[in-house]
């Protein structure tokens, strides 16, 4: 039996001469069922690279289409170009350590990384969080969720060819970034979440500005984005576009405003409550249409609620400590935790077992959006290409999170 | 000699080499005009058309990459005010040298030929591009008499050569081997034919109006105050006009041939340097273009909006001055210099006595250039023709940027069925409306 060896770029049969080629088609070589029948290329059909250097492939997806003149007949995602193989890294790091690498996993809204093994940790050492501790996350993340959401809409508009709302949107998306930075001392990458609390209490600066922010937001945010939501090309374009059933959405395993915006009232700080979310009022909001502009608009309304949280946070905050006090070594004993937050993109969960030692011996890390980027196949094909980019935008993955 | 030479400084070199080089040079261009010029004149006083054609194509590539420098650099300060940004503020005061620097950026870089293209097309096709664009603006009558040719079939000639554009950005998409470029130019192709069809339509009721395809006899009818316009009488047609010269000119919301979100470049991805320059620069003059035909044909090109309700007559008569007009040149400026000056140098003990001289050296000039203006203004019509002609264009210009700033980009399929579900009805609807009005008008 022979084994099958991989090609060399370099082999000759390769690679077509130059002198011959018209509109070539590199072919590479198929290695699996699926493979074949995507690069069998039918009458008039060609293949289209698109990333990972694209304009707007969101991070550095790279996605070949083939294409039947301007309609996208199949695609084939390429992963993994920014791989880090942060589940290993948390084999070899001791608890603390993994918080500041898991932060990258999902760039623009990297709390919501911390928050679920911070969580899974605090159960596997039977760890009970300071209520103020809890508020703080709470406020922390919902204003974290909101600057995710406003750099999806930024985004979703830049990719439909407006180019003034990701700029509006960015104004409001920094004043958040930089309280967080005041509270966190970062802009990006927070690590602010500890196990049994948060690195540090809340500040004058934070303070202050959220005051500032807090008392214009809601009316600075509709007036902004009344420039999409009134916009009559924006909403053609959107409207009935990348259409998710409620079926196809629970069986893809979509989470967060992706399967809310069809239909199924779904969130996680209200099916199974975690921190202080069941003390705080806030609604689900739901859209039963499923397409682009639904999930567009739900996560605007997502935005309204987390105002909501945020004000009671505000007025709930009970004094204390915000650290629990630890021992200096974490050493939990042998057994394993699950836990699951909400993020902006849906579900983020991790699953720790732990053998006695600092390290823990598995860490599992479920992130959304590679979930969320196995519907762009179901949902693209038929489509022109000016909206494989709308549609993809629409699910927002970030690809920090699907590579890992 | 060579000692001489030596003990000499750089600047003394370079007189005893210049000054000679000079009069040679002199000498010898003095004998060369004055053998050549009369014949030259001759023949241009003999073909005054042809004359006025070589004048006319001068001046309009003189005059284009300027518009274009000015029209970019509108762009980016108008959609930086948009966004909330502040636009570019280094270059030169307020950034007006940005654009200027682009330019010069675009000639200085590489101008890369990759691999597998077909390179004499791929060469061809940003001149094809850029060629067309210019020659358009030949029948644009700027104000009377500023006009490059003035033919019966002026509208005709320009909606031909601006459909020549497509030619150069289908040579472009085929020849850059490229996938992108290749469905960048395909767009463009059936977007043009797409929306020449409604653009054509939408004028034919003004040459049914006017009786005539000539853009000048065109303006003259508009004569009167802004109540005379084509607007008036064709509003159907200036929406359907305008909405048609977006798709014409590439701009956003239309703008599908280099759809940067989709198409990464269009037609241009494969484009660097100088080449790239010539699409960006043409892209930009056609929006000048475009914009002015817009104020021709429906705002009264040159017409003034309104009569100056203040009559004044300049009947300046410098030679009936006599002497004095040699005393006035020679003390105006020392004069006006120093009283200008005066009030800086008496307010404030910051202000030395030359930085004074100098502010009112400055002023007395801006002054006297004003007054030069006004005078040209009032007096002569081509002068408030061509101000008043790009003041409306710039308008138009305006409202082009202000809808990349403010508007996303239609899908393709929406643009073919909006041009060819509701604007080529609108348009024959507007021709019939306009035809039956004017033969009962004419019958009655």
């Amino acid at each position: 039996m022979t084994t099958p060896t991989r090609p060399s770029l370099d082999d000759p049969s390769l690679t077509i001469p130059l002198e011959h080629a018209g509109i070539f088609e590199p072919i590479p070589l198929a290695r699996t069922e699926r493979q074949r029948e995507f690069y069998d290329l039918r009458d008039g059909e060609m293949l289209l690279n698109m990333g990972p250097q694209h304009p707007s492939t969101h991070g550095v997806l790279r996605v070949v289409l083939k294409i039947s003149g301007e309609q996208v007949v199949d695609l084939d995602p390429v992963l993994g170009y920014l791989h880090r193989g942060v589940e290993k890294i948390a084999e070899n790091s001791d608890f603390h350590q993994i918080i500041s690498h898991l932060d990258p996993l999902e760039y623009v809204a990297s709390l919501f990384c911390e928050w679920s093994p911070v969580m899974s940790f605090e159960k596997l050492l039977d760890i009970q969080v300071p209520r103020r501790a809890e508020y703080i996350r709470v406020l922390t993340g919902e204003l974290n969720r909101i600057a995710s959401h406003m750099l999806f809409i930024g985004w979703y508009a830049l990719d439909l060819g407006g180019i003034t709302p990701i700029l509006w949107s960015f104004a409001e998306r920094d004043e958040i970034v930089e309280m967080l930075a005041a509270i966190t001392g970062a802009k990006l990458l927070f690590n602010y979440f500890r196990i049994g609390g948060v690195n540090g209490d809340l500040n004058h600066d934070f303070m202050s500005r959220l005051g500032d922010w807090m008392s214009r937001a809601g009316a600075q945010l509709e007036a902004g984005m009344g420039l999409l939501n009134e916009n009559e090309i924006f909403v053609r374009r959107a409207r009935g576009l990348g259409i998710l059933d409620r079926e196809t959405a629970l069986r893809m395993c979509a989470t967060g405003p992706n399967l809310r915006a069809s239909g199924v009232p779904f969130d996680i700080r209200r099916a199974h409550p975690y921190s202080v979310y069941p003390e705080l009022e806030f609604e689900i909001p739901t859209r039963r249409e499923g397409d682009s502009l639904a999930r567009y608009l739900l996560r605007m309304d997502e935005v309204r609620q987390s105002l909501r949280i945020i004000d009671q946070c505000l007025h709930q905050m009970p004094d204390g400590p915000v650290m629990a006090r630890l021992p200096r070594l974490l050493r939990p004993r042998p057994g394993r935790a699950y836990s699951a937050v909400e993020g902006p993109r849906g579900q983020y969960s991790c699953y720790a077992m732990s053998d006695g030692t600092d390290q823990p011996f598995r860490l599992r890390i479920h992130d959304p959006s590679f979930l969320h980027l196995q519907l762009v196949g179901l949902l693209m094909p038929g489509n022109l290409i000016a909206d494989t980019m709308a549609i993809m935008a629409s699910l927002d993955p970030v690809m920090g999170g699907v590579d890992k | 000699m060579t000692a001489y030479w030596n003990r000499l400084s750089v600047g003394s070199r370079a007189f005893l080499i210049v000054v000679p080089a000079l009069l040679v040079v002199g000498a010898i261009l003095t004998v060369g005009i004055a053998l050549l010029l009369p014949p030259v004149l001759g023949f241009l006083g003999a073909n005054l058309p042809l004359a006025r054609f070589a004048a006319a194509a001068t001046a309009i590539i003189v005059v284009t990459i300027p518009t274009a420098f000015v029209i970019i650099y509108m762009e980016l300060k108008v959609i930086a005010a948009m966004n909330l940004r502040v636009g570019p503020d280094r270059v030169g005061p307020y950034g007006t040298l940005m654009s200027v620097v682009h330019g010069l950026k675009v000639l200085a870089k590489e101008d890369f030929t990759p691999r597998g293209v077909d390179v004499p097309i791929f060469t061809l096709a940003p001149v094809v591009v850029f060629a067309s664009i210019p020659l358009t603006m030949l029948v644009i009558p700027f104000a009377p008499g500023i006009f490059g040719q003035d033919f019966n079939i002026a509208l005709l000639y320009f909606f031909a050569i601006s459909g020549l554009s497509v030619v150069g950005l289908m040579m472009a998409g085929w020849a850059s081997f490229n996938k992108y470029s290749l469905l960048g130019a395909l767009r463009a192709a059936a977007q043009a034919i797409s929306y020449e069809l409604p653009l054509t339509l939408s004028v034919v009721g003004i040459i049914i109006l006017a009786g005539t395809m000539s853009l000048n006899s065109i303006v003259q009818l508009q004569a009167g105050s802004f109540l005379d316009w084509n607007i008036w009488k064709q509003p159907l047609g200036f929406v359907i006009f305008f909405i048609a010269a977006t798709a014409e000119a590439n701009r956003t919301p239309l703008d599908m041939t280099e759809a940067d979100q989709e198409l990464v470049a269009g037609f241009a991805t494969e484009y660097s340097g100088m080449r790239f320059g010539f699409f960006f620069f043409a892209e930009y003059v056609n929006v000048f273009v475009v914009s002015a035909l817009s104020a021709v044909l429906f705002f009264g090109g040159w017409n003034a909006p309104f009569d100056w309700p203040f009559p004044v007559t300049l009947n300046l008569d410098p030679g009936g001055m006599g002497l004095g007009l040699i005393f006035l040149i020679a003390l105006a400026p020392v004069v006006g210099t120093i009283i200008l000056g005066l009030p800086f140098w008496l307010l404030s003990s910051r202000v030395s006595t030359l930085r004074a001289l100098v502010i009112g050296f400055v002023l007395f000039n801006l002054l006297i250039v004003g007054a030069f203006m006004g005078w040209a203004f009032i007096s002569a019509a081509w002068v408030s023709g061509l101000v008043w002609m790009v003041l409306k264009t710039f308008v138009f210009v305006f409202i082009f940027v202000q809808m990349r700033g403010t508007l996303p980009r239609v899908r393709v399929d929406q643009l073919m069925s909006f041009a060819w579900k509701w604007l080529l009805p609108a348009a024959l609807l507007n021709i019939f409306v306009t035809a039956i009005a004017v033969s009962i008008l004419a019958n009655r």
